[in-house]
């Protein structure tokens, strides 16, 4: 009886799909086949790195493509990634060839670093983003360290926060605690050297001016008359070297001591050079951007346990902010579009996915997210406000950048006078603008 | 299992070719797949190199476009007046960013936006060409993209006069490519040959991690590490050629390919997954594995369907099988049980032919001998002796083979009444006892355990089966043998209900274990040498056994052949709700009473029983207790009322303790000797004793009773006279008789007539009923009603003489005479209104006292 109504079933179905199989739909008889190809508005990104497909494993870039592809899929356009990594040191850097973009109108608009926003804020290569909407929903901070001559000329998706990240494991197994002072730091590195650790610090051509900026700024942004004295800097009345010098010094001896090896930290490219020596716990110490501690590709899921900690201050550990942007071209061939784009991806909704997926501290006021185990020192720093900015569009004599390029003369033989004569110079002749 | 075998062998040559087919069409379908597979491939690959033909056309025909425009430009400055002041009216556009120009001989110039221009910022060492024109290795401009250069020389006069560099940026071939290539699947960059950098990725065309800086850059990111095949790959680069190869990226296999753009200036490099290049024939694919997959599907079901419709026509197979055996089996068994019965009841009836015909030869021959010495008195009553006995055992077959024949037709009721194990006892002791004496055996009867003396069951049925059980152990043990009956009270499963075990024992013949198994059969009879001897329907066992499971009990047996025999009946009989008559021992001031046997059982028989009268009994196992008790009772003024004593007592015997008693007691105490010997061999030997009674084993506390009352009263001999007289006042009373057998009223007459009694005998119901209703009133004292009889028979005729309507008819005591001596039998009678019944042949004494019990009564 049961195999005679599964019989029966069957040969329904198969009826069915005999029936379905053979029949024709009469509307599709027409020979004629007309394409429509629908004109799509592409906007131009310049960034460091390429549109990924979703679901592929770079977390920082698939945060990045989500909110891209909330404003593709509102506002009804494209955006196209355009890219450049110099090939080697020798070649034009990325800020170089974003400088010759920005002004040659390449883009639409742009990934920049803090120097390169200052250097374009001031030549009025950038427009104002205080026009947005979702522009009031930015933290201060974010806000005074992309404005130049009172105009936003740059908004950041996440608040970089820069840190040492060591390997726990090692400092323990080396009975070292985890330093606060440059002295503590330097007794760390002699520990680490004097017990076959070669190179107790792995460094880049791009970081090591985090430790200069929390030594030179410490009082600065946590004394109480930050505007004072960047007034005061501004009108030539102090020195950016009296700042720098110490930091300077600092690392001159890290490099004299063999803490650091500066020929390789000269060529080194951020994370690829010194990141697979720290992730083999053959280096204990680091620095990177928070969202490196969440990245598989960075220092994500290390085998040791890993800590994020400030730069060595007289202040103790120090985060060093460093907020990088999108910019819009003055010149944007696509200019109310790519407004439009910006607008939505740093609206709360797509802010909030960001933030959620690479866990890092949102430039919204409005969202928050909890963060690893790892990056808790680093965070209780910034939640009781003890950090130093990286780059502060508000000084005339652009931060992060030029302290990069003397960094790298130190680190290629200059002496810390020269280094400091060159501050002199390069303040004397913004000053001189 | 041989049949199994054969499925299984079936099975193997069809899985094999199921298998077979299978594989032919895997083979088949993976052939025509790879084949499609391989087709469509090489078409994918063909039309994968005509794209790349394609753009590689597009770009090299804006080469040779931007080339010519250079050339004409140049040509345009030739014409100018001044070449750096033409150079410099020159605005960019989207391909041309940049135009430069250096004098012959000098080595630097002037760029459109006015900036000093020197060669020396490019290479041209390549030495590759653009429709003449050299043009640089790729670098990044001052626009921040990708750009190159080529130069022309303005000839003037067959002498070169200067040097146009135009600046072009990739980015313009960006405009004239695809969006996007093979939807979005496939990889494409332009790679400068010189530098192996990557300098333009257009639009759609991207992959994060496709590795964008340089070619190094490229085959890091997609993993492609072979040394020896990026040699090949270098090597081919380097002539111009284009090429193609296999390689997995991300996982997937991919066609990787490099395209020379311009003889080798530029490339064009990327990938395409294979299943991307195939997708047609993928498709294509999947639906014949779609299509194969529904053939084999349905080629499955087939099979299942085979496979179970087979199993059910074998399951329905062996299912008939199976039933045709059981019905073989059946029938076999039917026939060997027709067989079996056929065969029992054939030696039955030759048996039955044998006892029938013994005592009939004996009655017909000694009916012979009578006729001839029918002078003789002494032989005449001799014979006729004889003829009664073989008539009584003739009867007694007749009888067995009726109850038989009754309990086979499941006819048999069982006529349930108030009895007592007392009379049961006795009236069994009374049969069995002179019969085991005739055989000089021991006859023992033992009752332990029974707590309730009045019970409700079939006393006669009971009584049938003791007797049946008692007279098999008396004929089948041989003389000097020993008989037991035990009534023995179980533990009780119900208050209402008394458990009893009835074991008869015996020392005689013993049984065969085979004949143990039929013995409850009927028409089976232990047949050996010895038993032969021994007449009997061979029906009393199943009878027995009828009747005990009809009581809702078992029975057993235990046999071994020259020891003996026990049969166990246990029976559960309900016990009557009877109040005890207490007051007749306060009455006869019995309150307390000593018991000496030395049978323990017995003295707790006797306490059990006597537990319901209100009488404390004290026992004791001899003689010297006994007196210790008896003087112990007495100095302490508590003396008993009566003592019960065994006859027969080790050591000190029941007569001396009894004379030892009688010193300490008063003669007013009665001793009453317990025996299961007989009383008058004893009644001598006591005589002297004074005040004491001789009461059978077993006790019971009905006969304790009567003896009490009877020593009490010590009225027998007056009971006995009066009942001499009560039969001898018989005489002339008249009696109608209905009776249509001539024989049997001829009997009747004569037999009455002896006992001094008229007859008036006729022939049917209808008849006495007319001679009653003529009859004056008193002239008959009874009637003896026939039941059988032709016109009216003897119930209608009792019922129509009660309702005559006459106190003389109403009252009349119609006794039923009949040859119908079932329970049923008695029952119809007395509900038509007859007063009892008696079974024929006629027992004159049980006739004479019926009689007298019913006219006196009228009286």
């Amino acid at each position: 009886m049961k195999m005679k109504k599964i019989l029966s079933f069957f040969m329904a179905g198969v009826i069915m799909f005999t029936v379905v199989a053979c029949s024709s739909n009469d509307k599709k008889n027409s020979n004629l086949m007309i394409y429509e190809q629908k004109e799509r508005k592409v906007i131009n990104l310049f960034g460091p790195m390429e549109k990924s497909n979703p679901g592929l494993d770079n977390m920082a870039r698939n945060a990045f493509d989500k909110t891209i592809s909330i404003a593709e899929q509102n506002l009804d356009l494209t955006v196209e990634y355009r890219t450049y990594t110099a090939e080697n040191y020798q070649e034009k850097t990325y800020d170089d060839v974003s400088l010759d973009r920005v002004r040659n109108n390449m883009d639409d608009f742009y990934l920049l670093n803090p120097d390169t926003i200052q250097i374009l804020g001031n030549e009025g290569k950038l427009a104002d983003l205080s026009v947005l909407d979702n522009a009031k929903n930015l933290r201060e901070v974010v806000k005074t360290a992309n404005t130049v001559d009172g105009k936003l000329v740059a908004i950041p998706q996440e608040v970089v926060v820069n840190g040492l990240f060591v390997n726990k494991d090692m400092f323990d197994k080396y009975n070292i605690k985890l330093p606060e002072t440059p002295e503590e730091f330097i007794e760390c590195c002699r520990v680490f050297k004097e017990n076959g650790i070669e190179t107790p610090v792995g460094a880049n051509r791009w970081w090591l001016e985090n430790f200069v900026f929390a030594q030179a700024y410490a009082d600065l942004y946590n004394g109480g008359h930050t505007s004072e004295e960047v007034e005061a800097l501004n009108n030539g009345e102090r020195k950016y070297s009296d700042y720098m010098r110490t930091g300077f010094e600092f690392l001159k001896e890290l490099i004299d001591k063999g803490y650091i090896d500066a020929k390789k930290a000269y060529t080194y490219e951020a994370i690829e050079g010194e990141g697979p020596d720290f992730m083999a716990q053959k280096t204990p110490i680091v620095m990177a951007y928070w969202g490196a501690a969440n990245s598989e590709t960075a220092y994500g899921n290390p085998d040791f346990e890993m800590r994020v900690i400030g730069f060595p201050s007289k202040l103790g550990q120090m985060p060093v902010v460093a907020i990088t942007g999108y910019a819009v071209g003055v010149g944007s061939e696509h200019f109310d579009d790519t407004m439009d784009v910006l607008n939505t991806i740093i609206s709360d909704e797509a802010l909030k996915i960001y933030t959620e997926t690479n866990k890092v501290i949102s430039p919204s006021k409005n969202v928050e997210v909890d963060c690893i185990p790892a990056l808790k020192p680093l965070n209780d720093r910034v939640e009781e406000n003890v950090y130093v900015l990286g780059s502060n569009a508000g000084m005339k004599l652009e931060q992060w950048g030029n302290t990069c390029i003397i960094v790298r003369n130190l680190l290629n033989g200059a002496t810390v006078d020269e280094c400091m004569a060159e501050f002199d110079r390069l303040q004397a002749e913004t000053l001189s603008k | 299992m041989e049949r199994k075998r054969g499925g299984a062998d079936k099975g193997i040559p069809l899985f094999i070719s199921i298998i077979l087919v299978f594989c032919i069409l895997g083979v088949v379908v993976f052939s025509v797949a790879k084949k499609i597979s391989v087709e469509m491939s090489s078409s994918a690959i063909h039309n994968l190199s005509e794209s790349l033909n394609l753009i590689k056309g597009t770009v090299e025909a804006i080469l040779i476009k931007e080339a010519e425009v250079q050339k004409m430009i140049a040509h345009e400055i030739l014409g100018s007046d001044n070449p750096e002041k033409f150079i410099l009216s020159y605005d960019k556009n989207k391909t041309m960013v940049k135009m430069s120009i250096i004098l012959y001989g000098q080595y630097e110039g002037v760029s459109n936006n006015g900036e000093v221009f020197s060669e020396k910022e490019l290479d041209f060492s390549a030495g590759k060409t653009v429709d003449g024109l050299p043009i640089s290795k790729s670098y990044i401009n001052s626009m921040g993209t990708w750009a190159y250069t080529m130069k022309c020389p303005i000839i003037k006069n067959d002498k070169e006069f200067a040097t146009l560099y135009i600046e072009y940026i990739y980015d313009s071939f960006d405009e004239v490519l695809p969006d996007e290539f093979y939807n979005g699947k496939a990889m494409l960059y332009f790679m400068d040959a010189k530098s192996e950098r990557l300098v333009l990725n257009p639009k759609g065309m991207g992959e994060r991690d496709a590795g964008h800086v340089n070619l190094e850059d490229f085959y890091r990111a997609n993993n492609i590490l072979e040394t020896k095949l990026q040699e090949e790959v270098s090597d081919c680069v380097s002539l111009g050629k284009n090429i193609m190869f296999y390689h997995d990226i991300q996982y997937k296999n991919s066609l990787i390919y490099m395209w020379s753009v311009n003889d080798g200036t530029i490339y064009l490099i990327g990938y395409v997954p294979i299943e991307a290049i195939q997708q047609e024939g993928r498709s294509v694919n999947q639906n014949i594995f779609i299509v194969v997959l529904v053939m084999l599907i349905a080629f499955l079901l087939c099979c299942i369907l085979y496979y179970f419709n087979n199993r059910q026509q074998n399951k329905i197979r062996e299912e008939r099988e199976k039933e045709r055996e059981i019905y073989n089996k059946q029938l076999s068994e039917a026939l060997r049980a027709a067989q079996i019965a056929s065969s029992s009841k054939t030696t039955f009836l030759s048996n039955m032919s044998h006892d029938i015909r013994t005592p009939m030869n004996a009655v017909l021959g000694f009916t012979t001998l009578l006729d001839k010495d029918a002078d003789n008195p002494v032989k005449v009553r001799e014979y006729t002796r004889k003829i009664t006995a073989s008539g009584q055992h003739l009867l007694s077959l007749i009888n067995d083979i009726l109850d038989v024949s009754k309990i086979e037709s499941g006819k048999v009721a069982l006529t349930i009444g108030e009895f007592t194990l007392n009379n049961l006892v006795s009236s069994v002791d009374a049969i069995i006892r002179p019969m085991a004496k005739a055989k000089e055996q021991s006859f023992d009867v033992t009752v332990t355990g029974i707590k309730h003396e009045y019970l409700i069951g079939d006393e006669t049925r009971i009584n049938q089966i003791l007797i049946n059980l008692l007279s098999n152990a008396v004929k089948y043990t041989p003389k000097g043998g020993n008989i037991k009956f035990r009534l023995i009270g179980l533990k009780q499963r119900s208050n209402q209900y008394e458990h009893i075990r009835i074991e008869v024992e015996d020392d005689g013949y013993g049984m065969t274990q085979e004949y143990l198994k039929t013995i409850f059969e009927a028409f089976t009879r232990a047949e050996n040498s010895t038993t032969n001897k021994v007449q009997g329907t061979g029906l009393g066992m199943a009878i027995t056994k009828s009747i005990v499971e009809l009581m809702g009990g078992t029975i057993e047996v235990f046999s071994e052949v020259d020891k003996g025999s026990l049969f166990r009946v246990e029976l559960e009989l309900r016990i009557p709700d009877i109040k005890y008559d207490n007051q007749f021992w306060e009455k006869s001031g019995v309150s307390r009473i000593l018991a000496i046997d030395d049978d323990e059982e017995i003295c707790k028989t006797i306490e059990i029983l006597m537990k319901d009268t209100g009488v404390a009994v004290d026992t004791s196992l001899n003689g010297k207790d006994a007196i210790s008790l008896i003087q112990k009772a007495e100095s302490e003024y508590k003396m008993y009322d009566m003592v019960l004593l065994d006859w027969k007592m080790p050591e000190m015997n029941g007569i001396e303790t009894a004379r030892s008693i009688r010193t300490i007691i008063k003669e007013q105490v009665p001793i009453i000797f317990l025996t299961a010997y007989d009383g008058y061999e004893i009644q001598e030997e006591v005589f002297d004793i004074g005040n004491v009674g001789i009461l059978a084993k077993p006790f019971f506390v009905s006969t304790f009773k009567e003896k009490v009352i009877e020593m009490r009263t010590k009225l027998n001999k007056e009971n006995n006279l009066l009942k001499a007289e009560e039969i001898e006042g018989l005489r002339g009373i008249n009696i109608l008789a209905a009776e249509d057998n001539e024989i049997n009223a001829e009997i009747l007459a004569e037999l009455l007539e002896i006992e001094g009694i008229n007859c008036q005998i006729v022939e049917n119901g209808q008849l006495a009923v007319e001679r009653f209703s003529n009859s004056a009133e008193g002239e008959f004292d009874a009637i003896l009603m026939d039941i059988q009889m032709p016109v009216m028979n003897g119930y209608d005729a009792s019922k129509a003489i009660r309702a005559l309507k006459s106190k003389y008819a109403e009252e009349i005591p119609i006794i039923a005479m009949t040859a119908n001596a079932f329970a049923e039998d008695v029952k119809n009678a007395l509900d038509c209104g007859m007063n009892a019944h008696i079974s024929k042949p006629i027992d004159m004494e049980l006739l004479k006292k019926t009689i007298s019990h019913y006219v006196k009564r009228k009286e």
